[in-house]
């Protein structure tokens, strides 16, 4: 009785998912990247993942942040990962949105600076990824109305919309103090909401598509050299 | 009996108001300079409110409290060997000290996500540091622009509004634990007093460092290595 209830329960389940699975809106992604050079992380290092500053005009969103720096750290292949506001605060104010390098070439200077250097090597901090981008909406139209009465209510109509998610990730090596590359993620998604009588959505996650093809490419970037 | 407090909330107007915890900043990395001073806190920093009036949306508040009292009694507890906070009777020219510092706040500005119809709060605070030698005159009137902005969040306009004035308090702190010395000289107050403070004739005695020595005139019968 008790395994038939359950069997019951899991096949909904499985249909659930299923239906949620195929009620999403429609995503197209593009990842690419540029290496410049070998990288490869050993025992005991670890990666940080920044926002670059919003003094540059830069909109990366908190979420977004943290969403790549939980892709990275998980699972068995997981980097290790230091919460971004752990690290900027363990180095203020050299990494605060004013005062952080903008370029490769402030490293130097800023390994200068009284205990960065040895605060650096403490964490095992080995790279800083620096996130630009945001996503936007870019289209939208359709049109949907919703009326409700004493005898009840309901909507009809059409409405979809269109996000871009534009991302790119500046890979720094602090072992060499120089850039190791870039890479991409360029991802757009259509979401649609028709309704009769009850709204379906079909949502596109386009944001959470754009961190985990980031996340996963950021990781194969890194150890792809591990052994070299 | 009911009505009352409904009718209350409807004569308030719509409108959020926000107040601020003291915040705190990490512990820096930096070499304290071997200076005393005393500071001295104008009224409004140990109470502050901002008001912004926006046309046909809510009106934003916001209250700092001690807010700027305690970050920069924090602030100048890192950056210089001894600072002593005086209170608003106290003579700073009868203390041992080698400079006396006044801030003060010159602006404030917010601005909310229905004023630029974006998803960030923003916050401008402009503030002035005066710094005077132990003789009292004035050495630096240094004027600094901080800015924080933070995106508004599932939590509510109110988080964000408040992260990012703490945002723009760390920002006017990074400034100037960067470039507090360079823009007004307060770490060389000791030196610079000591050197007034030394006879003539111990000025004249003093040697000379080597590049200074290359453009002193020669006299009659001294010559170069080169001249041979």
């Amino acid at each position: 009785m008790m395994q038939a209830r359950l069997s019951i329960l899991l096949s909904r389940a499985v249909a659930g998912g299923a239906i949620l699975t195929l009620m999403t809106g429609c995503v197209t992604s593009r990842l690419e990247n540029a290496r410049e050079g070998v990288t490869g992380i050993a025992e005991g290092e670890s990666v940080v993942i920044m926002a670059k500053s919003y003094h540059l005009g830069n909109h990366t969103e908190r979420s977004y942040l943290t969403c790549v720096e939980d892709a990275l750290a998980r699972g068995s292949a997981g980097l290790n990962v230091i919460p971004h506001q752990q690290f900027v605060d363990s180095l203020f104010p050299w990494f605060e949105p004013r005062t952080a390098p903008a370029e490769t070439k402030g490293l130097t200077k800023l390994m200068q600076r009284p205990g960065v250097a040895e605060r650096l090597a403490e964490k095992g901090v080995r790279y800083i990824i620096w996130l630009d981008g945001d996503t936007e909406r870019v289209a939208s139209g359709g049109s949907l109305s919703c009326a409700a009465g004493p005898g009840g209510g309901g909507c009809f109509g059409f409405a979809w919309w269109q996000n871009d998610a534009d991302y790119n990730a500046s890979i720094w090596d602090l072992k060499g103090l120089e850039s190791a590359g870039t890479i991409s993620a360029d991802v757009s998604g259509t979401s649609f909401l028709p309704a009769l009588v009850v709204p379906i959505p079909l949502i596109a996650r386009t944001q959470t598509a754009a961190c985990k093809g980031l996340a996963d490419q950021l990781r194969q970037f890194i150890v792809a050299d591990a052994g070299a | 009996m009911w009505l009352a407090p409904v009718v209350a909330i409807a004569l308030s107007g719509c409108g959020s108001s926000v107040t601020m915890d003291p915040p705190t900043i990490p512990e820096p990395l930096l070499e304290p300079m071997e200076v005393s001073v005393g500071v001295r806190f104008p009224e409004n920093f140990r109470a502050f409110s901002h008001e912004e009036e926006t046309v046909g949306a809510e009106d934003w508040s916001i209250d700092l409290g001690r807010s700027n009292e305690v970050l920069f009694t924090q602030l100048f507890g890192y950056m210089f060997e001894n600072v002593i906070v005086l209170g608003p009777d106290d003579d700073p020219y009868a203390l041992d000290i080698d400079a006396y510092i006044e801030p003060s706040i010159d602006a404030f500005e917010f601005s909310v996500p229905s004023q630029t119809k974006t998803d960030f709060f923003a916050v401008w605070i402009r503030y002035r540091i005066k710094v005077f030698n132990s003789e009292g005159e004035q050495i630096a009137n240094w004027p600094l622009a901080a800015y924080g902005k933070s995106q508004a969040s599932a939590m509510g306009g109110s988080a964000a509004l408040q992260r990012a004035a703490v945002l723009a308090m760390r920002d006017a702190a990074a400034l100037m634990i960067d470039k507090l010395d360079r823009e007004t000289g307060v770490g060389s107050a000791r030196a610079s007093q000591s050197q007034a403070a030394a006879s003539p004739a111990d000025i004249d005695n003093r040697p000379l460092p080597a590049s200074a020595k290359e453009f002193l005139p020669l006299r009659a019968g001294e010559f170069t290595d080169d001249a041979g």
